[in-house]
Order: C-alpha cells, then sequence, then structure tokens
C-alpha cells in the first residue's frame, strides 16, 4: 500500500541522530510551552522560527510539529493543578481537572490527561497516515454555510459548560458575544465599539482575556485566603488513575479522539473548539451529568484527547493541500515557504520525504511526550506544595511574558488587568467564566460565516437550509437544545 | 527558564554563522558611511503582519541578508492588530527614531493613514529607506463548473447580465474591494461579494466551490495553480507578470489604465531618525537587495520588482506619486474628503 510504503519512507528519514533530536527538543520545548500559562504555542513557534533557518527542513518542520502538539500535553497542566489553563484549549480542563486536585487526585487527572493526550495524537496520526489526501478533498468543500452551522451547534454546546445558575450562564455567553464585537466589522471594515482607539481596532486579544479571567483572577482570588499555605490538602492520594478511572475514561477518550480530529479539519474547529465540544459531549450522554464540574474524570479525559487530536486534524489542509484552518498551521505554512518549499497539493508528490517525515515523526514524538509526561506527574503534583508567596508570584510574571509576546503590544496588558479583576468580581458574585470564553473564541467565527453564507446566497437565508451539511448541523442543534429543555422539564417536574 | 535558554543559545549560535561567512565588497562599501556610535546594540525590523505571512517572510529574509552584508545583529518582531494599524502607529508614533527601528512594511500603510489614522499620524511620518518588492493582484477563477474557461471580460459580462449571481472573494476595505468597485462602476456589473480575512482565505473557497472568482497573490495559489485547481485570469499591473506571460494585465482585459493595484513593499524608518543612521540603514536594506541569494529567495515566492522602484534615486519621488495616484481613488470614490 502506498501509505505503508510511505510511511517506511518517513521512518527512513527521521530516524537518524539528529531528526530525533529535533524531535524530541520540540517535545520538551512543546511540554514546556504548554505548561507555562501564557506562553502558548504560536509565541513560541513565533519565536523559533528563525532558528529553523539554517536547519534542514525535515528537522525544522519536525521541531515545529512537534511544539505544537507537545503544547497539548503540557496545557492541562496548570488547569489541574491551579484552576490556570496553560493555553486556550485547556480552559474546560479546569472545571473538573481543578475539581480533582483539591480533592487529592491531582495524579490521576493529569495521568489521566497524558494517556488521553498520547492515544488521541497517535489515533489521529494513524488516520492521517491513510487518508489524509482522501480527507482533505472533502474537508476544503467546507464552506461558509457548513462552518455557521457548526458555530451555532458550538453556541449550543456552550449550554452544557454553564454550571450553576442558567440565567447567569447565558448572561455570561452574551457578554462573550458583545466583547468579541469589539474591533474591525468583518464584512464593511468599519470600526465598531472601539470610541476611535486604536488599540481597540484589532479587537480584544483572547489570549490576553484567557489569561486575565483564568490566571490573573485566580491568583487575586487565592490571595484573600493566604493564611492556608499550600493550595490543597496536603494529602494527595495515589499518584496514578485507579482501575475505576479507567474504565470511565476510555469511551471519553475514543469520542474525543474522534471528535476533534473531525473539528480539526474544518476552518472553525481546531483544538479550542474540539475541547469544549468534546467536554459538552461527554456531559450530554453521560449517565450522571451532576458529577460534572464536581470532579468528573470524564471531563478531563474527553477534552484533553480532543485538543490533540484536532492537532493531527488541522495538520491535514496544511500538509496535503497547502491551506491553514488556524494561526498556528498558518506559521508552519510560512516556515516552509522560508524554506523554499511550496506548500500546495502536490506537496505529498513532490516532497514525499517531508510529508512522510513529519508523518513518522509524529509517531515518534508522541511517545517522546508520554514518556516526558508520565514521570512529571510526580513532580508537577509536588507544585501543589509551593507556597502561596512564591507560586503566585510566578504566575503572574509568567502571565505578564506571556500575554506581551503575542502581539509584543503593552496594550494586551491593561486588557489582561482589566479582565483579571472582572474575572474576580465575578466569581465572587457566582458567574461561570468557560461560557464567556467560548462564546468570545466562537462569536468572530458566528458572525464571519453568516454574514459571508449570506453574502454568497442568492436567496438570503435559505442557503443554510439548502445545503445539507448546514441543514444537518442546524438539525443536531435545534435536537440539544429540545433535549436541555425536556431534562431541566423533567427535573423540575420531579421535585416534590 | 529552560526552554527560552535553549531557544536564545540556540538563536545565538545559529546567527553568528550568516555573519561570519560573508565578507566582501558589500561589507566594504557599507563600512563607508557606517556612522561611528552606530550601531550598538540589535536592530528591531518591525513586521506589522503576523509570523509566517507573506509579509513576514519578506522582513525575515531581509533581516537574514541585511545581518550578513552589515554584520549587524537585527532581531525581527511582528507587532501585530488591526490588520496592520497598530503596528504602523506604534512606527509613526511610538518608535523611537534612534535608528533602532526599521518597519519592514508595505503600501497599505498609505491607506491606514489616508482614511483610519484620523490625523494622528500621516504617511510622512515613516520615511522610506529603500524598496523590497511588489506583489500585484490577481483574478483567478476554477478549473470546473459553469465559470471554467471563462476570461475577465465574460465573468464581468455575466456579473452585468444576471447581477447577483457571480461570488466574488474580497477583503473588505482594502483593493481586493476598490478593484471590485472600479470594475462594477465601469461595466454596470453587480458582483456577490464574500468577504474574507485575507487573500488566503478567498482562495480556499474558490477551490472548494464557494466562490467563483477569487483575488490574491502569486505565491498565494501557485502551488494550487502547478496542481490545475484554478485559472490565472488578469493581473492588476501595468505589465504582464514574467512568470505568467500568457496572463492578461486587467487593463488589457477590459481595457482602460486604472485597474493598478499592488502591494510595494519597502523599508521605512520613523520621521526624525538622525541623517546619518538613516542613510547607513537605506545603504544596508540597498545592498542587501543586491545579494543574488535574496533576490533568488524573493522571486522563488513569486513577487517581481519594480523597475520604477529599483533605483534609490528616484525611488521616494515614484513612490510618493504611486501614494499620490492612491489618494486621488479615495477622494475620487469619496472615501477622502
Amino acid at each position: 500500500m502506498d501509505a505503508i510504503n510511505g510511511l517506511m519512507t518517513g521512518f527512513g528519514v527521521i530516524l537518524t541522530a539528529q531528526n530525533l533530536y529535533f524531535c524530541l527538543l520540540g517535545s520538551l520545548i512543546g511540554t514546556l510551552v504548554g505548561v507555562l500559562p501564557g506562553v502558548g504555542p504560536l509565541a513560541a513557534l513565533a519565536l523559533l522560527l528563525p532558528v529553523t533557518f539554517t536547519m534542514q527542513p525535515v528537522g525544522g518542520m519536525v521541531m515545529l510539529a512537534s511544539i505544537f502538539y507537545g503544547a497539548m500535553y503540557g496545557g492541562s497542566t496548570t488547569s489541574i493543578l491551579l484552576n490556570i489553563p496553560g493555553e486556550a484549549a485547556s480552559v474546560v480542563t479546569c472545571i473538573d481537572g481543578h475539581k480533582m486536585a483539591r480533592q487529592g487526585r491531582a495524579g490521576a487527572a493529569l495521568g489521566i490527561a497524558a494517556i488521553g493526550s498520547f492515544i488521541a495524537g497517535t489515533l489521529g496520526v494513524i488516520i492521517m497516515t491513510f487518508f489524509a489526501p482522501a480527507i482533505a478533498a472533502v474537508a476544503i468543500r467546507f464552506g461558509p454555510p457548513e462552518n455557521f452551522g457548526l458555530m451555532v451547534l458550538g453556541l449550543v454546546c456552550t449550554l452544557y459548560m454553564i454550571t450553576g445558575s442558567p440565567v447567569k450562564g447565558v448572561l455570561m455567553i452574551a457578554l462573550g458575544f458583545l466583547c468579541a464585537a469589539i474591533g474591525i466589522d468583518v464584512v464593511n471594515g468599519r470600526e465598531r465599539f472601539t470610541f476611535g482607539s486604536v488599540d481597540l481596532s484589532a479587537g480584544i486579544e483572547l489570549l490576553a482575556v484567557v489569561i486575565g479571567l483564568f490566571g490573573v483572577s485566580e491568583v487575586l482570588g487565592n490571595v484573600e485566603t493566604m493564611a492556608k499555605s499550600t493550595l490543597v490538602s496536603e494529602k494527595i492520594r495515589g499518584l496514578w488513575p485507579t482501575l475505576n478511572d479507567w474504565r470511565q475514561s476510555w469511551r471519553p477518550m475514543l469520542r474525543g479522539s474522534g471528535l476533534g480530529f473531525i473539528l480539526g479539519l474544518v476552518p472553525g474547529g481546531g483544538p479550542v473548539t474540539a475541547s469544549f465540544m468534546s467536554y459538552a459531549l461527554e456531559k450530554r450522554i453521560s449517565p450522571t451529568p451532576e458529577r460534572f464540574g464536581e470532579g468528573a474524570i470524564e471531563g478531563v479525559a474527553g477534552p484533553e484527547s480532543a485538543n490533540n487530536a484536532a492537532v493531527a486534524g488541522s495538520l491535514i489542509p496544511v500538509l496535503s493541500l497547502g491551506i491553514p484552518g488556524n494561526p498556528v498551521t498558518a506559521l508552519l505554512l510560512g516556515a516552509l515557504v522560508i524554506h523554499g518549499i511550496q506548500p500546495g497539493p502536490l506537496f505529498v508528490t513532490q516532497r514525499p520525504d517531508l510529508f512522510w517525515g513529519i508523518v513518522a515523526s509524529m509517531y515518534v514524538g508522541n511517545v517522546f511526550l508520554l514518556v516526558l509526561n508520565l514521570p512529571l506527574v510526580g513532580l508537577w503534583a509536588q507544585l501543589l506544595r509551593i507556597p502561596y508567596r512564591v507560586l503566585f508570584p510566578v504566575v503572574l510574571l509568567l502571565s505578564v511574558i506571556g500575554t506581551y509576546s503575542a502581539n509584543k503590544n503593552v496594550f494586551d496588558l491593561w486588557v489582561m488587568l482589566g479582565f483579571g479583576v472582572a474575572g474576580y468580581v465575578l466569581r465572587k458574585l457566582e458567574y461561570d467564566l468557560a461560557p464567556f470564553v467560548i462564546a468570545f473564541v466562537l462569536a468572530p467565527m458566528l458572525e464571519q460565516s453568516m454574514r459571508q453564507s449570506l453574502a454568497m446566497s442568492a436567496d438570503g437565508a435559505m442557503i443554510f437550509l439548502q445545503r445539507p451539511g448546514t441543514a444537518l448541523l442546524l438539525a443536531a442543534s435545534a435536537l440539544l437544545i429540545a433535549l436541555i429543555f425536556r431534562r431541566k422539564r423533567k427535573i423540575e417536574g420531579g421535585m416534590p | 527558564m529552560k526552554y527560552s535558554a535553549i531557544a536564545l543559545a540556540l538563536a545565538a549560535a545559529l546567527a553568528a554563522t550568516p555573519a561570519a561567512a560573508q565578507g566582501g565588497d558589500a561589507k566594504a562599501e557599507l563600512a563607508k558611511v557606517k556612522p561611528k556610535d552606530f550601531p550598538t546594540e540589535p536592530i528591531e525590523f518591525t513586521v506589522v503582519y503576523p509570523a509566517g505571512g507573506g509579509m513576514d517572510v519578506t522582513g525575515r529574509l531581509l533581516a537574514k541578508t541585511v545581518e550578513k552584508v552589515s554584520g549587524d545583529r537585527i532581531i525581527v518582531n511582528n507587532r501585530t492588530g488591526g490588520a496592520g494599524m497598530v503596528g504602523h502607529a506604534y512606527l509613526a508614533t511610538q518608535a523611537k527614531p534612534d535608528g533602532y527601528t526599521v518597519g519592514v512594511i508595505a503600501n497599505l500603510m498609505w491607506g491606514d493613514a489616508m482614511l483610519r489614522a484620523q490625523n494622528r499620524w500621516a504617511y510622512t511620518d515613516l520615511e522610506p529607506i529603500g524598496y523590497i518588492n511588489s506583489d500585484a493582484l490577481i483574478w483567478i477563477g476554477p478549473t470546473e463548473g459553469p465559470y471554467k474557461g471563462m476570461s475577465v471580460k465574460q465573468i464581468v459580462q455575466t456579473a452585468k447580465d444576471k447581477p447577483n449571481t457571480v461570488r466574488i472573494a474580497t477583503v473588505p476595505g482594502s483593493m481586493w474591494d476598490y478593484i471590485v468597485d472600479q470594475v462594477e462602476a465601469n461595466f454596470g456589473a453587480k458582483f456577490l461579494r464574500v468577504p474574507f480575512q485575507g487573500g488566503g482565505a478567498g482562495i480556499t473557497a474558490l477551490i472548494g466551490g464557494n466562490v467563483d472568482v477569487a483575488q490574491g497573490f502569486y505565491s498565494e495559489f501557485r502551488g494550487h495553480l502547478e496542481a490545475g485547481k484554478v485559472a490565472p485570469l488578469g493581473v492588476a499591473a501595468p505589465d504582464r507578470m514574467d512568470f505568467l506571460k500568457d496572463m492578461p494585465t486587467m487593463n488589457e482585459a477590459l481595457g482602460g489604465n486604472e485597474y493598478q493595484w499592488i502591494i510595494i513593499r519597502f523599508a521605512v524608518v520613523p520621521k526624525g531618525t538622525p541623517a546619518d543612521r538613516k542613510a547607513y540603514l537605506g545603504a544596508a536594506v540597498q545592498a542587501a537587495m543586491k545579494d543574488q541569494e535574496l533576490i533568488a529567495e524573493y522571486k522563488k515566492a513569486g513577487v517581481y520588482f519594480d523597475s520604477k522602484l529599483t533605483n534609490p534615486a528616484t525611488m521616494l519621488q515614484n513612490l510618493n506619486e504611486y501614494a499620490a495616484r492612491e489618494k486621488e481613488f479615495y477622494q475620487k470614490t469619496g472615501r477622502l474628503k
């Protein structure tokens, strides 16, 4: 088979001391980038891009790709331990992961996250090996109307993120939409809600919002309880997932892998969307949805698998068609161009060494990452013993560095601080922060895809029903909403 | 932080190699105009678009070559946001005019200055020191479906006969939109304009069958062209492109001479940069632009060199003429009063 031959070529390319070294180095950097709150894969890749100029293209690309998927491994660590996401794709992991840590089960959560990442990453690359060109041909048909359907489904999924009062949750979603509307109108190019400020004309930076809402506000909130010297009760029960954890986790891992891979392929998808849609899925089909938000291990296993599978999925359009779906893959594309390589549909046939080398390196890289991350579980769990007065200044410092490094724009730091204070107040008032962030991520894509669809349609809104993909996604959204209301009535009806 | 230590060590080690490898004439020439006290620290090349994009690649290749010919240390910094607006405003109003900041920008800055800067800054606040390269906007069509094989003229005719049926990808508030304005005004045609955030996204939509015409630069669609997925229709430049001799200019295809929409990339320093430093930086950029390797790299990326701008003596004057031409368009269409 072609794929097997290709893969053999790939392993031939990758199994040299030098390329293995770059793969290991990338995995290591990726893990650290993921662990450090604020410093995301995009900033790291931009920083290291010049380093790859003088390297062989294979080594350079292997390193950059491994940073990208390595970051998905590390991202869950601070979510679980500190309730501060290492990067945006790990926001939902905070919900149940941190609860688990507070119950002394940080080790189990970290272990499941690492193993889930490995399984999803490996499954993703296996699918990539055999079906990349075929999948890419289908994915490119996914246009604005289909993207709109997906975004609506995503929006419905945010309803599953709400843990407390539904009214407060919906308010946060609305607020997320409002904040996302700031900036340049996607259709007519005019500025909206910027009050004439140049800084606001770019809109609000997602990274600054996430770090502010989760990182800074968490630090502020914990300063109040400084009396206690450590974050979590001293007792950390069991560093490894138990048999029962496994039983509860393997299905979410597989579902998360599948969902994440598909979402990675399409333009509006990617690791962030994949992680929270997986969370919503798990909560929806769980026989005990009330456990979610209280330390359900499925809420860690699903999303952490999904964001890794999404990375593999998002590499397919880039490598087999030369079409990037998110900023990180756009940067990888730029790296290829700098090396004088023309990405595009002919890339696989023209540079089989490079394409298959990258694919093969992902098998190796995922093994490296598992071997790197599992022993680290014990070490990370020890982080919880670090006193506040040491840990939090470090977290704040990293937050500032991470936020600034993305755009080198000082205004982003003020945004971070502002959202930090807002997050602190909102937590006090028991508002959920995750729905806000997710609505903030979805809103621009929802708006753009809707207005693009209407612009390209001769019959107005009918386009959403004329395209079978869109109609299917919208039907699924309607069904989910109906189910939410039915369950709510059932619960209310059951109450005496 | 271990990771940044690794990055710094690697960057330092690798950066030292190209500078050391090159000696020779360019360096000697530059040494003549080099100020005594400059530079004593790394020079920042500011790119106002995100890492990995066309502008970033241009800036990084230039930085690499300037390092090679001058021996100075260059850091490329992406100051992004607002489709370049944030970076342009930074260069014009905040960057210190001390020679340590060089902007690697495009003529899109003119539109920002004229239409969006609200008199907080003007395009004259950024002084050009060296021309880099140009990229002309190209209309591309599909290789399947009802619009397959149509010329620009035929497509425009269809958009006139059956208004609101032909879907064209644009980027709102930019040259992608302006050229459609011109065509619609001159022919009474009406396109369905589908807005995208950049040319590349529109080309993807063309291949996916979601639009019928896309607009972009050669480098953005060359891979798809080679694979037979897209067909070049016309280029919005005064002359045909060397790499696509069979493709007519939009002026040839539609008649007239107003269909010229070109990205011109050049290096600038903030107004007020000391004359000797400005001269040195200009000489360094111009020396880099003579480097055969760099020229080959740029050509490989699919750009071209505008003969009106390659001569440093007349570059400034001709750049200003282009800017005046753009201003005239804004005034004519009522965008600028």
